[in-house]
């Protein structure tokens, strides 16, 4: 035997109160590295270095209403613009309107799209098949798995916002994250088709030329328009996407105040149990010392059990964390999710949240027990 | 055995315990307790001493103040010719470890450790390595009678058993002193005549100082001197 595995045979004495201190540090480090995750997607990530470079112009007061296509070119004339293309939202249904074949279709300008999101990075073959045929479609790698999608295969998308069902051949596909899960389309299709939808355009992807400018150019884009029947509002597609879940209420001080109730509960709760375990144990501890165990041997030995049972707990809550993150993200009901991972620096947070729980739960107990005389530990009954 | 010839023994023989004055007070609110009272007392190297006295007269304070697991209100006390009092807490842990074996009333064994566990945890504070200290181990087991019951738990053994594990771990790191706080007073008397019977090899084959605190007559018979405390003093022979 040597110290550690005294620690962890001690560790495991009441092996009931143990699991359930390890399930509540698990369940609670779960929800944590869970919340952790959202976060950093939200507010840290910035994505694929294309998006730094990409702003999103769209209607000021809602996403519902369009955008004149006459505003394709006054962009492109602000300096710093690159390129400028199209995404409407289409809003088609795949074979029926169950949930599980929803998926985003976006009318666009498939030759100019290309330039705009080059992390698509499509087979130069299959790119020309797409910008040369007007029904053609970019699919996402995971969608066109999802429904056994090939090349050349063809599809119909049933319009719901646009009276028009659009018959489309599978042209391109792309392993892009970004675009795992969505559908790319020449937006000519549905103006041709469409009489009221001519020059009505959901919103612009545009192309900045340094992501340094994207503030700039925003702001050129927004102004050049702020006085016009229909004012814009352009922001990063970060930015964008933020402002999607913000409709959800106060995301970030919401994140924030699970995280730290979370680690406060698990604090009170494993605190408990090693006051519990450690007071037990007073006559114990002296027997220690009278062996010629120190105080300081005491103390650490109850702080590396504290500390040993939290990351035990720790890193079950982070594992399965991984599993479903990974899992959610994979999913097609994924949404704003999709592509989201546990990033390496969640894992050290939260597992040093998890070792911190430990060490300073059984900081105070553990140094009681190590601080009693040991003629008083030893007169102590029990 | 004539006084002269008991005086020229102990002269020759090495002093081991030398208690100089020691008294322990111990204020409660309105009155003091005198656990011990100006105690003066020596034990040499081989000796086998029985302590006896009613509940509350300071045996097992003095024993405390032997190991270095209390401190003294007065007094001085030299163990193999050291200050013991002048240890801090670091120098008297190692000293016990070295030093002293203790032995309790109530075992005090480890639930979750195996016997063999049990009696190694004072080697871990030691330098031995993992072979030694299952040598060592073994040693000490099978000294007590116990070397066919090494993986079994505390649960496993008799009470007998139980404190003959303890004695194993009070003795695996050698040290010259053992003290026993009423090793028998929890076991019946076939295990006590055991558990005696083993002191006291350790005693004559061994050569260790046993101050062994005890109720029992038949128990005190085991030592080669007894001495009585009352109320916290020591009387004379
Ligand atoms: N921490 C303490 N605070 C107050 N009084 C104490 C303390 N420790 C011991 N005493 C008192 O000191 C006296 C001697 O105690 P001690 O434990 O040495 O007696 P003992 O002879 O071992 O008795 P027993 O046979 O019951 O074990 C007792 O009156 C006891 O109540
Ligand atoms: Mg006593």
């Amino acid at each position: 035997m040597t110290l550690t595995q005294f620690v962890a045979k001690q560790a495991f004495r009441n092996k009931r109160r143990t699991g359930m201190t390890i399930i509540s540090i698990g369940v609670s480090l779960l929800l944590l590295t869970l919340m952790m995750t959202v976060w950093r997607a939200f507010y840290i990530d910035q994505g694929a270095p294309e998006a730094a470079l990409r702003v999103v112009t769209r209607h000021r007061v809602s996403l519902a209403f369009f955008l004149p296509g006459s505003y394709r070119n006054k962009i492109r004339s602000v300096p710093g613009v690159v390129n400028v293309v199209p995404m409407s939202w289409f809003g088609g249904q795949y074979k029926d309107d169950k949930p599980e074949n929803f998926f985003a279709q976006f009318g666009t300008d498939p030759a100019e799209a290309v330039k705009v999101y080059g992390e698509w990075n499509i087979p130069p073959e299959q790119q020309q098949a797409w910008i040369r045929d007007r029904a053609g479609a970019l699919v996402g790698k995971k969608l066109a798995e999802k429904h056994g999608w090939k090349i050349g295969d063809k599809i119909i998308l049933k319009g719901t916002i646009f009276p028009v069902d659009l018959n489309l051949t599978i042209r391109a596909i792309t392993d892009a994250d970004d675009a795992a899960d969505a559908l790319y389309f020449n937006y000519s299709y549905v103006e041709e088709a469409v009489g009221w939808a001519k020059g009505q355009d959901g919103m612009f992807a545009v192309r900045v030329d340094s992501a340094d400018d994207v503030p700039v150019v925003s702001k050129a884009i927004d102004d050049m328009f702020r006085n016009s029947p229909t004012p814009t509002k352009t922001e990063s597609e970060k930015a964008f996407q933020l402002g999607f879940i913000a409709m959800m209420g106060n995301v970030k001080a919401f994140i924030l105040g699970i995280s730290m109730a979370v680690v406060f509960a698990i604090l009170l709760v494993s605190g408990n149990t090693m006051a519990m375990s450690i007071r037990e144990r007073i006559r114990e501890v002296a027997v220690l010392k009278t062996m010629g165990f120190t105080r300081r041997d005491v103390l650490t030995l109850f702080i590396g059990e504290g500390v040993a049972v939290s990351l035990i707990g720790g890193l079950a809550g982070v594992a399965l964390a991984n599993v479903l993150v990974h899992g959610v993200a994979n999913s097609p009901a994924g949404g704003m999710m999709r592509g989201l991972s546990v990033t390496p620096g969640t894992l050290v947070v939260a597992l040093t949240v998890a070792a911190f729980v430990g060490l300073v739960s059984a900081f105070v107990p553990a140094y009681r027990a190590s601080d009693l005389g040991i003629a008083e530990g030893l007169r102590h009954l029990g | 055995m004539a006084t002269s010839e008991l005086m020229q023994e102990t002269a020759v023989r090495t002093k081991v315990v030398e208690a100089i004055h020691i008294s322990k007070i111990f204020s409660r609110d309105t009155f003091e307790v005198r656990a011990l009272d100006d105690v003066s007392i020596d034990f040499y190297e081989g000796d086998f001493v029985a302590l006896m006295g009613p509940s509350g007269s300071g045996k097992t304070s003095l024993l405390n103040m032997i190991a270095a697991i209390d401190r003294p209100t007065h007094g001085q006390m030299r163990v193999l010719g050291e200050n013991i009092f002048a240890f801090n807490d670091q120098e008297a842990a190692q000293w016990r470890n070295r030093v002293i074996g203790y032995i309790f009333q109530t075992f005090n064994l480890i639930p979750v450790l195996t016997a063999a566990e049990n009696v190694e945890l004072p080697l871990l504070l030691t330098r031995l390595n993992k072979q030694q200290r299952r040598e060592h181990v073994e040693t000490a087991l099978k000294l007590v009678g116990l070397g066919d019951r090494m993986t079994h738990l505390p649960k496993q053994l008799s009470g007998g058993q139980e404190q003959r594990v303890a004695i194993a771990r009070a003795i695996v790191t050698d040290p010259k002193i053992l003290l026993a706080d009423e090793p028998t007073g929890d076991l019946d008397s076939h295990s006590a005549t055991e558990v005696l019977e083993i002191l006291k090899m350790l005693n004559e084959d061994f050569g260790k100082t046993i101050v062994m605190v005890t109720h029992d007559p038949h128990a005190a018979s085991y030592a080669h001197v007894t001495r009585h405390l009352e109320k916290g003093m020591l009387l004379r022979l």
